[in-house]
């Protein structure tokens, strides 16, 4: 019997032969590698397995508990789930990043200590970028650079605080870390970035909208769903998570309220969602962790196959703004009944996954009397179905009539968006299975019970009246063809100003140093050297001129004739000898 | 395809006659309603 490898090998392995193939080989070859990545899974014991020495520490490549598990099996059926979506694409640049991609992401969850750990948390980076880069659109090089750059800075001040970490404890094993010391606290930051915590999520919205329309369907999985076990791993029960998460949760409705591109609404309902795990995560009960895990795991779902609905929309139509499309339910039935699943799922509807699983996170908020955190979600639950819920499928697919009459999605694409649906439905309809794999057993939290579901059935209804009356009101803001900045203003406009700002200072401390140091002292200083000999020579030779026969009014001409003859080198040779021993002897006197 | 597509620069929502009061009323019920909720739960 073959022994398993480490989760991510299955990945990375297959990922190098997918070069080798073409067609429908090719094909075949991508969809084997999650179903043997997911053998190979179920195959690995509990516990640490294949532990490398390395440098006097060990790596550990297959640390398999709980909590690592049910973020390897949602990696792995996202990834079945994205192949069978992309399966149109031959383009082997996204074939083979993808596979890498997913690979990255179970190395990540996987690692048992710092150094595996941080170098396939890179490699995320890497790949994640090659599915960016792969729309080739001026946007995408520019939105893959920016997402570059903002986790270029955040794997610096992670390496930072891993670097510290073990110069302090002497150990690379990533476990709980708390925030005790600077070390961890760098790590913290490192790992927020990659969660798009408020003010560095940019990246996040900046980005995913412009990757590939396959890409995108990786993209909303790994990258924050990975910092999000990151930090249930090393920072549970961490206060500032509870208001960050509790942040991250609120802002992005105002922003995905307004926004045109369908699929930017989804970075920002995004964001909003993983604030609902940060805030489980920091809250920290048993009740908490298991709300956060199982929110991730549907919410890779939920989110994916609405990302794969509008980018089905995207596909057929080659638009994905709100005021281009509309309509579209006349020839796209299928992709509008699954983006309508999606959307109830998002929302947390009743017998639809979100219920299942978002209302734990509250459930721990009101337990441990957040109330403030706890309205805040409240509002994000209505905010989310008001922007993800009602205006993605509403402006996609209802609305205005755009007048275009596209065909129905790829039968695959339907068949990926198929199988996220029932999956959205099965979990959201029998509970208890998703509940057996999470963290913390016995779970111990019923969903469906009347006050329950009578709540969150208001909460969606108010909801959807407030949407109606802002809509028939006129009060409801215009989709408009533009780019809305958030945080990014502070680099895209302050990157102005400060560019504005250097060229003044520096250009006039230039001209200032140009005026002073080139024209004058070292002017002053050339124009010395220069006359430097005859001066020097003068100086030494008319004491003897005004003690000879010479008369006083013929030294100004003696002084001409000796300039004339040090700047054309015909210096007389007795002239020179003279100068030369009179320095000579004042040199001896001055000693 | 369909031909006749017209890609818009504002997708404008304009208002029904008669429906902003009611948003109103309805937006000051809700805030009314959640104050006391609020305020019973202090």
């Amino acid at each position: 019997m073959i022994s398993p490898l480490p989760p991510a090998a299955v990945f990375i392995l297959g990922a190098l032969l997918i070069p080798f193939f073409k067609g429908h080989l090719r094909r075949i070859v991508m969809l084997a590698l999650p179903v043997l990545a997911f053998i190979n899974l179920i195959h690995l014991p509990l516990g640490d397995s294949w532990v490398v020495p390395f440098l006097g520490q060990e790596l550990v490549l297959a640390r398999i508990d709980r909590l690592s598990l049910v973020f390897g099996y949602i990696f792995i059926l996202i990834g079945l789930i994205s192949t069978i979506y992309a399966l149109h694409v031959e383009e082997t640049l996204q074939n083979v990043a993808g596979a890498l991609y997913t690979g990255s992401a179970l190395g990540v969850v996987f690692a048992g200590d710092f150094f595996s750990f941080f170098i396939f948390w890179e490699l995320l980076t890497v790949f994640c970028v090659q599915l960016i880069w792969a729309r080739r659109t001026r946007l995408s090089m520019g939105a893959g650079y920016r997402y570059l750059l903002f986790h270029a800075a955040g794997g610096l001040i992670l390496l930072a605080g891993i670097v510290m970490r073990v110069h302090h404890t002497g150990s690379i094993e990533f476990g709980l870390i708390g925030l005790n010391g600077p070390g961890s606290l760098l790590i913290f930051l490192g790992l927020g970035i990659n969660c798009a915590w408020p003010f560095v999520h940019t990246w996040l919205s900046d980005a995913y909208p412009e990757a590939t329309i396959t890409g995108t369907i990786f993209l909303s999985a790994f990258t924050t769903k990975a910092a999000v076990y990151a930090l249930a791993r090393a920072y549970p029960g961490t206060e500032a998570l509870i208001y960050i998460g509790a942040a991250m949760a609120g802002f992005p409705i105002f922003f995905a309220v307004i926004e045109n591109d369908l699929r930017r609404v989804l970075a920002y309902s995004l964001i909003n969602q993983v604030g609902f795990m940060v805030c489980g995560i920091g809250i920290g009960t048993q009740l908490a962790i298991n709300g956060a895990v199982a929110h991730a795991f549907n919410d890779v779902l939920f989110k994916g196959l609405l990302f794969m609905t509008m980018g089905a929309v995207m596909y057929r139509t080659g638009k994905i703004n709100a005021t281009d499309i509309g309509g579209l339910y006349r020839t796209m039935p299928l992709t509008c009944i699954f983006c309508i699943i999606g959307a109830a799922s998002i929302s947390a509807f009743p017998l639809f996954s979100g219920f299942v699983s978002k209302s734990m996170v509250m459930d721990a908020a009101g337990g441990e009397h957040l109330r403030l955190v706890w309205f805040i979600l409240l509002f994000a639950s209505a905010g989310v179905f008001h922007h993800a819920g009602i205006k993605i499928p509403y402006f996609a697919f209802f609305s205005h009539d755009s007048g275009l009459r596209p065909k129905e999605a790829p039968l695959h694409m339907l068949l990926a968006m198929g199988l996220a649906a029932f999956l959205c439905i099965f979990i959201g309809s029998f509970p208890q299975y998703l509940y057996s794999i999470l963290p913390f057993q016995p779970v111990g939290y019923e969903p469906y019970t009347v006050p329950h579901v009578l709540a969150q059935t208001q909460i969606l209804f108010f909801s959807a009246l407030a949407f109606a009356l802002l809509l028939l009101s006129g009060i409801y803001p215009a989709e408009i063809r533009c780019v809305n900045l958030d945080a990014d203003w502070f680099y895209r406009k302050g990157g102005r100003f400060f560019y504005g700002l250097m060229d003044t200072v520096f250009n006039n401390v230039n001209r200032v140093c140009d005026q002073w140091l080139a024209k004058g002292v070292t002017g002053g200083i050339n124009r010395f050297c220069r006359n430097a000999p005859v001066r020097i020579s003068w100086w030494l030779l008319m004491p003897f001129y005004r003690l000879g026969k010479h008369a006083a009014e013929k030294s100004r001409h003696y002084a001409q004739t000796i300039k004339a003859a040090v700047e054309n080198g015909v210096v007389p040779i007795g002239l020179s000898a003279a100068v030369s021993g009179l320095f000579v002897l004042l040199l001896f006197f001055l000693n | 395809m369909h031909e006749e597509h017209e890609e818009l620069m504002e997708l404008k929502h304009d208002p029904v006659p008669g429906y902003r009061p009611i948003f109103f009323v309805a937006i000051t019920v809700g805030l009314v309603y959640m104050g006391v909720i609020l305020f019973n739960t202090l």
